[in-house]
């Protein structure tokens, strides 16, 4: 149906004279497994259409749209849209939509087995994980697992191009663990994120779960201070994603909402770090063949041993930096307007395992889950997390372990010295795939 | 145009093909939004949520499907899917629900000026007024004004012969100031939502509302961030919404409780938060987000969670009751049709007292005055009762009084301690609700509202740079 859509919706904007228009739609099919200490909770299933039509009218620009049940419902989108455009005042900085689109080669991104899930497989893979974790561990037990499989197919059109089409599947599965030993309890939640089921196992996963989180059994807080602090992969692409992709999506950065404003060509991060933006990573899950607004997606350097090298583009904030997109339009709906947004974020490995960095440190905090982290300052650098999962080591043994402590600090003195480390060995999950940072000193407020 | 007749129409037919119980959903829900972005319009979009969301049992299994299709050929494949993974579900155990009396009623939100109908010009002329005149200001680097309309219309059937209709109408405005200060960057971002019309937009001095965050988020480039540690606190009314939303609110949702994911199991009767709170859960509140009837067409009233003190119940759908022997509170909730529901809260909030504001701050040598405005949520950890979020620019207390700004604050702590430190709850009950956000569980979004008098902790965590 999107197909018809697309053309439909374009063919409707001729009738009213706009100087350019995209129609962007995507149809999503879910298929939602949901079980819980208590046996098998949910089974959903559906399939919906989202379309989102972008107009433009000299310097005039609106975009509109919503989920549509029969073909004809773009009508009174684009209608809509025609009519609002005329009303609106012009953006000074308006250029164009995008002029090269395009797409790259990718792999990795679809699986068969999602793209026509079995539902049968995934109450299986949720029934292991709801009985795996006894077994493992007596005190500990699943709360809830759940698995969920999406298959996209986008299309979109524009007056300069198009229609462009590509398809990825998706995967997530999760598992909560609960661990109780007499009055103590602790709980830990653990996922796989990919775009195939490829490198999904379902014992790992359970197994670290179960092991996180009698590990942390009994946790305490610390006293207020200063410390060392490792943060394991999971928590590492959490604050990266919180704190350094908003500064360095050039929207933030025009906005003078970035601290990294003006900071090209400067070193911002210790050398250790590399980060790279990369839209054809196989199996992570921001690869596509083409961003939001049908331009190429690409591997970029963002920061190079720690030197900032480059901001994030739409076509729109592209314009007013007089370059071109760098493949990194992000939609947060079909139908919300495109901003500069990460695809996958790559962390350049260091050297020795997450082992040896504990052994290494003096008196510190491994980090294995964090909340809150979102709610960090990317405007300010300032990071804050509450441990919900931790353990403190002091002279490289781990003494005991540690929750309902806040990490904080400005996220560049932390990741700005020189005694920044990262493990060699690397996760990869949604669209990370980072390895596990030592951070030599981070404030901790505990008791 | 969706109908209760199309409801009914549906229903009858996944009974027809063998579902012993069943819930249909209707959806269409319109959302407009303004945005300027430092001194430009960055998005006027327009954007439409129709649908019909199926929940069969079969076999005593339960299956969900939903289609944005609304025509024969696709509701009847709808069906069909959910019939079949009901069945499926079935031969894995069985699930029961409390019973409910049937409901026929209609709620609707009365307004005078419908939002979707006013001219474009208009909202974008006041968008633009509020946005522009923030940039001008000395201090402000970035500014992004937002104006939120929302029609949401619902439509619930049941086979017990429930039959419930509910059209919300809301509208709010949003504004975030960034400031600079030498080397300092700082934001502050505040919203107002009314359940009703434009008429509500049109009555509000929204550029001295804009202006207070703007002077706000000036004044807060150039303060300290707090000494972290542990602080005797007064806490308002948005921050304490806050708080009860994430500490104590999802713990105490069923669906988390029956699977062993909440410190709050088995708890009911025993002491967890000092005697002078208490804590409900209700549909219908002034200043809140109108959930008269939930999405699985029950009435939602007035839940007492905590009485003076003590734990009284959770939030249920019907088969979280069942499972735990009580009643359905009407708390079973969805984004939207493509969702099928979980346990959600809707307005949740603590019992004002007697205090006077002012004499919360009486006798505190040193401590903090925890502000909400510029507040970015929370998170919580139901399972082991951590909690945390970030709040808006605050006041340091010296000597009974809030006598310096400081920037940058979170609070942390755990759901079964911090409650029972409050030692002093005012009479000022403030309830409020946003069309911007909500609440996140579950990869779904609800509109909730959330809020309570002033408060005081004697013991909360303060994080901060």
């Amino acid at each position: 149906m999107i197909h018809e859509v697309v053309e439909r919706a374009l063919r409707v904007a001729g009738r009213y004279g706009l100087d350019e228009v995209e129609v962007y739609a995507v149809r999503s099919s879910t298929t939602d497994v949901v079980g819980t200490i208590r046996g098998l909770e949910r089974v959903t299933s559906g399939e919906r259409v989202d379309v989102g039509v972008r107009v433009v009218l000299g310097k005039r620009v609106t975009v509109q749209g919503g989920m549509v049940s029969r073909v004809e419902d773009v009508d009174p989108i684009v209608e809509a849209a025609a009519k609002v455009v005329r009303t609106l005042p012009e953006d000074p900085n308006w250029v164009s939509l995008p002029r090269k689109t395009g797409r790259t080669s990718v792999e990795g991104v679809i699986d068969p087995k999602l793209r026509s899930p079995d539902v049968g497989y995934f109450i299986e893979v949720v029934r292991y994980l709801l009985g795996r974790a006894r077994d493992i561990d007596k005190r500990a037990y699943t709360s809830s697992a759940s698995v969920r499989s999406t298959y996209v197919e986008r299309v979109i059109v524009s007056s300069h191009g198009g229609p462009q089409v590509d398809e990825h599947t998706e995967v997530g599965v999760s598992v909560s663990i609960k661990a109780v030993d007499g009055t103590e309890e602790s709980g830990y939640y653990d996922f796989y994120s990919a775009t195939t089921l490829g490198r999904f196992n379902p014992e790992e996963l359970v197994s670290r779960a179960v092991e996180v989180s009698v590990k942390t059994l009994g946790a305490r807080r610390v006293d207020t201070g200063t410390y060392e602090v490792v943060l394991v992969p999971r928590v590492f692409a959490n604050v990266v994603q919180a704190l350094l992709v908003p500064a360095v999506s050039a929207e933030s950065v025009q906005r003078g909402r970035s601290p990294l404003a003006g900071k090209l060509g400067s070193r911002v991060l210790s050398e250790s770090l590399t980060i790279v933006d990369d839209g054809t990573y196989p199996e992570l899950t921001g690869t596509r063949s083409f961003d939001d607004e049908g331009v190429p997606t690409s591997k970029k350097i963002v920061f190079d041993r720690g030197t900032l090298r480059e901001y994030l583009y739409d076509t729109y904030t592209a314009y007013i930096d007089r370059r071109e997109s760098t493949g990194n339009a992000f939609r947060q709906t079909p139908y919300s307007p495109p901003t500069p947004w990460i695809t996958n974020i790559l962390v350049e490995p260091g050297s020795g395992d997450l082992q040896s960095m504990v052994r290494d440190l003096r008196r510190g905090i491994v980090v294995y889950s964090t909340i809150g982290e979102w709610l960090s300052n990317p405007v300010s650098g300032l990071l804050n997390a509450t441990v919900t999962n931790g353990v403190y080591v002091e002279g490289g043994e781990e003494r005991f372990p540690v929750k309902g402590v806040v990490i904080a600090g400005n996220i560049y003195e932390a990741m700005g010295s020189p005694e920044v480390r990262l493990t060699a060995t690397v996760e990869s999950f949604a669209r990370f795939r980072v390895p596990a940072v030592y951070i030599p000193k981070l404030t901790v407020a505990g008791k | 145009m969706l109908s209760r007749d199309l409801a009914t129409q549906i229903l009858d037919e996944v009974l027809r093909r063998g579902a012993e119980g069943a819930v249909v959903r209707l959806q269409e829900r319109v959302y407009e939004l303004v945005v300027y972005d430092s001194g430009v319009l960055r998005g006027y979009s327009i954007s439409t949520v129709r649908g019909v969301g199926i929940r069969a049992v079969v076999g005593g299994g339960t299956g969900y499907a939903y289609t944005s299709s609304v025509d024969r050929e696709s509701i009847s494949r709808a069906i069909d899917r959910a019939i079949s993974l009901a069945r499926v579900a079935s031969s894995y155990g069985r699930k029961s629900f409390a019973p409910v009396k049937p409901v026929k009623a209609s709620y609707r939100v009365e307004f005078k000026v419908d939002p979707h109908a006013v001219d474009p010009q208009v909202k974008v002329g006041i968008v633009r007024e509020i946005n522009t005149t923030s940039m001008r200001r000395a201090g402000i680097v970035s500014a992004v004004t937002r104006l939120g309309l929302e029609r949401d219309r619902r439509i619930v059937v049941a086979s017990e012969g429930t039959e419930v209709e509910v059209d919300v109408v809301g509208v709010g405005l949003a504004h975030t100031a960034v400031a600079r200060y030498g080397a300092i960057i700082e934001r502050v971002g505040d919203r107002e939502s009314y359940i009703g019309g434009f008429e509500h937009i049109e009555r509000r001095d929204w550029l001295r509302f804009a202006e207070e965050i703007d002077e706000l988020a000036i004044k807060a480039s150039q303060a300290k961030t707090p000494t972290p540690g542990t602080y005797v606190a007064v806490v308002d009314n948005e921050v304490v919404g806050l708080l009860l939303h994430e500490a104590f609110g999802h713990a105490s949702e069923g669906d988390g409780v029956v699977a062993g994911a909440s410190i709050l199991r088995g708890k009911v009767g025993e002491r967890v938060a000092s005697e002078l709170v208490t804590i409900v859960d209700a549909g219908l509140v002034e200043g809140g987000y109108p959930v008269p009837y939930d999405d699985e067409g029950v009435p939602k009233g007035r839940t007492v969670v905590v009485e003076n003190g003590v734990l009284k119940g959770y939030l249920n759908s019907r088969d979280t009751a069942y499972e735990l022997g009580m009643e359905p509170t009407g708390n079973a909730r969805a984004q939207d049709v493509s969702f099928d529901t979980l346990v959600r809260q809707t307005n949740y909030y603590a019992e004002p007292r007697d205090w006077r504001v002012e004499e919360l701050f009486e006798g505190i040598s040193y401590g903090i005055y925890l502000r909400g405005r510029g507040a970015m949520g929370g998170q919580v950890n139901p399972s082991v009762g951590t909690f945390t979020f970030s709040i808006g620019p605050s006041y340091i207390i010296r000597s009974g009084e809030p006598v310096e700004l400081v920037r940058g604050v979170v609070v942390s702590g755990n759901i079964l301690e911090t409650l029972k430190e409050v030692d002093a709850v005012a009479r000022d009950l403030k309830v409020t609700t946003s069309v911007f956000g909500g609440c996140g569980k579950g990869a779904q979004i609800v509109r909730v509202g959330d809020g309570g008098p002033h408060i005081r902790t004697r013991r909360i965590v303060v994080g901060g740079g």
